[in-house]
């Protein structure tokens, strides 16, 4: 018997054999006492081993083995380790918020812009009602405008000043 | 670590809560089904210590890929596979260490094995259970890790030729020659034990 023939006789033992080869196999078998002998010797060898898988344990607590399990992912993923994974509405809420603060405050810093710009810096002078009153306002914080009224004197004294303008730049504007 | 207690659920919820990064449900898979993949470990390493490494390897391995388990087959036995490639590339690691045995040399020439005497007896015939077991083990123990490969992924994971063959990365010739030589070589062992008795 030559090897190939042997491992066809195995082949035929696992069913790896297509049918008509499988039928001349058969028909060897029982015409070949070696053929048959060798069969029955692979047949009763794989019958032993697929009933006789040892069962094992692992040979460490739950916990011991466990650890170093969970070591090892927390160091290859710390973040999806410590904290449940979120879902995506979930994420997207969470950088919504400081998203839609960041551009509010953009708009309105434009609105703040566009709306009085540094170098068209107007205090509105109002009509001084009660003419004992003196009166020291600041308006437009970006722009340092400082109004003094002296409704006794009837003057009123308005002094811009710009961060970028030096204190030697500073001007004065007075209205009677 | 989440406080759950995930001991009543199933696999597949299991599985959907530690998709979710639950790793306290991830604990409770391991916790299942860590003896069969450890087992599957050591039937191809025979080494106690390689086998606890390997298979936690896998378990670390399984919950990175745990994306692609769609459940086509069961979650132990995805969960074998993974532990038998992480086994077969520790097993072709120590193999650069080492010489070819003699039995390899032997294998290729196609001899040793055709030359044995055929085992006209069972010699597991009336062993108990556990006895059998034990004699399986300790022939397993005999064998090249080359061969052991083939039996284990044939007799306990029940693979066709062409899947142990793409498993192992070898040719389905080699897988049948390896498989042969095994068997001749488990059925001589297991002659030799029941001499001994």
């Amino acid at each position: 018997m030559n090897l190939e023939q042997q491992l066809k006789l195995q082949a035929f033992l696992d069913g790896e054999l297509p049918e008509c080869e499988a039928r001349e196999i058969l028909a060897w078998t029982q015409r070949d006492s070696a053929a048959a002998s060798l069969l029955a010797e692979l047949r009763n060898t794989r019958a032993a081993m697929v009933k006789s898988e040892p069962h094992l344990s692992v040979p460490e607590s739950r916990e011991f083995f466990w650890s170093k399990i969970e070591r090892e992912i927390q160091r290859l993923e710390p973040q999806a380790a410590s904290t449940p994974k979120v879902s995506i509405f979930t994420a997207l809420r969470h950088w919504l918020l400081p998203a839609s603060a960041v551009v509010t405050i953009i708009i309105a810093g434009m609105i703040v812009h566009f709306e009085f710009p540094n170098n068209a810096t107007k205090t509105v002078v109002e009509n001084v009602a009660d003419a004992d009153t003196t009166t020291v306002e600041t308006t437009l914080a970006s722009t340092d405008a400082t109004t003094y009224r002296d409704a006794s004197e009837g003057t009123t004294l308005v002094w811009f000043s710009s961060a970028d303008d030096s204190p030697a730049q500073n001007k004065k504007s007075a209205i009677n | 670590m989440s406080e759950k207690n995930y001991s009543s659920n199933d696999d597949e919820s299991l599985v959907k809560a530690a998709r979710k990064g639950e790793l306290a449900a991830f604990e409770e898979l391991v916790f299942r089904h860590r003896d069969p993949i450890y087992a599957r470990a050591f039937s191809m390493t025979r080494n106690e210590q390689d086998a606890v490494d390997l298979s936690q390897e896998a378990w670390v391995k399984g919950w990175q890929r745990l994306e692609q388990f769609h459940g086509e087959s069961s979650f132990t036995t995805w969960m074998t596979r993974i532990c038998i490639n992480l086994c077969l590339d520790h097993l072709r690691k120590q193999k650069r260490h080492r010489a070819d045995s003699i039995e390899e040399m032997d294998e290729d020439g196609g001899g040793v094995e055709r030359q044995m005497p055929v085992v006209t007896v069972n010699p597991t015939a009336g062993l108990e259970r556990a006895e059998l077991r034990k004699k399986i083990d300790g022939a397993l123990d005999q064998l090249s890790a080359e061969h052991r490969t083939v039996l284990v992924l044939h007799e306990f994971e029940d693979m066709e030729y062409k899947e142990i063959a793409q498993t192992v990365g070898c040719s389905i010739g080699t897988v049948m020659s390896r498989l042969f030589y095994a068997r001749r070589k488990m059925a001589a062992l297991l002659a030799d034990m029941r001499k001994e008795l």
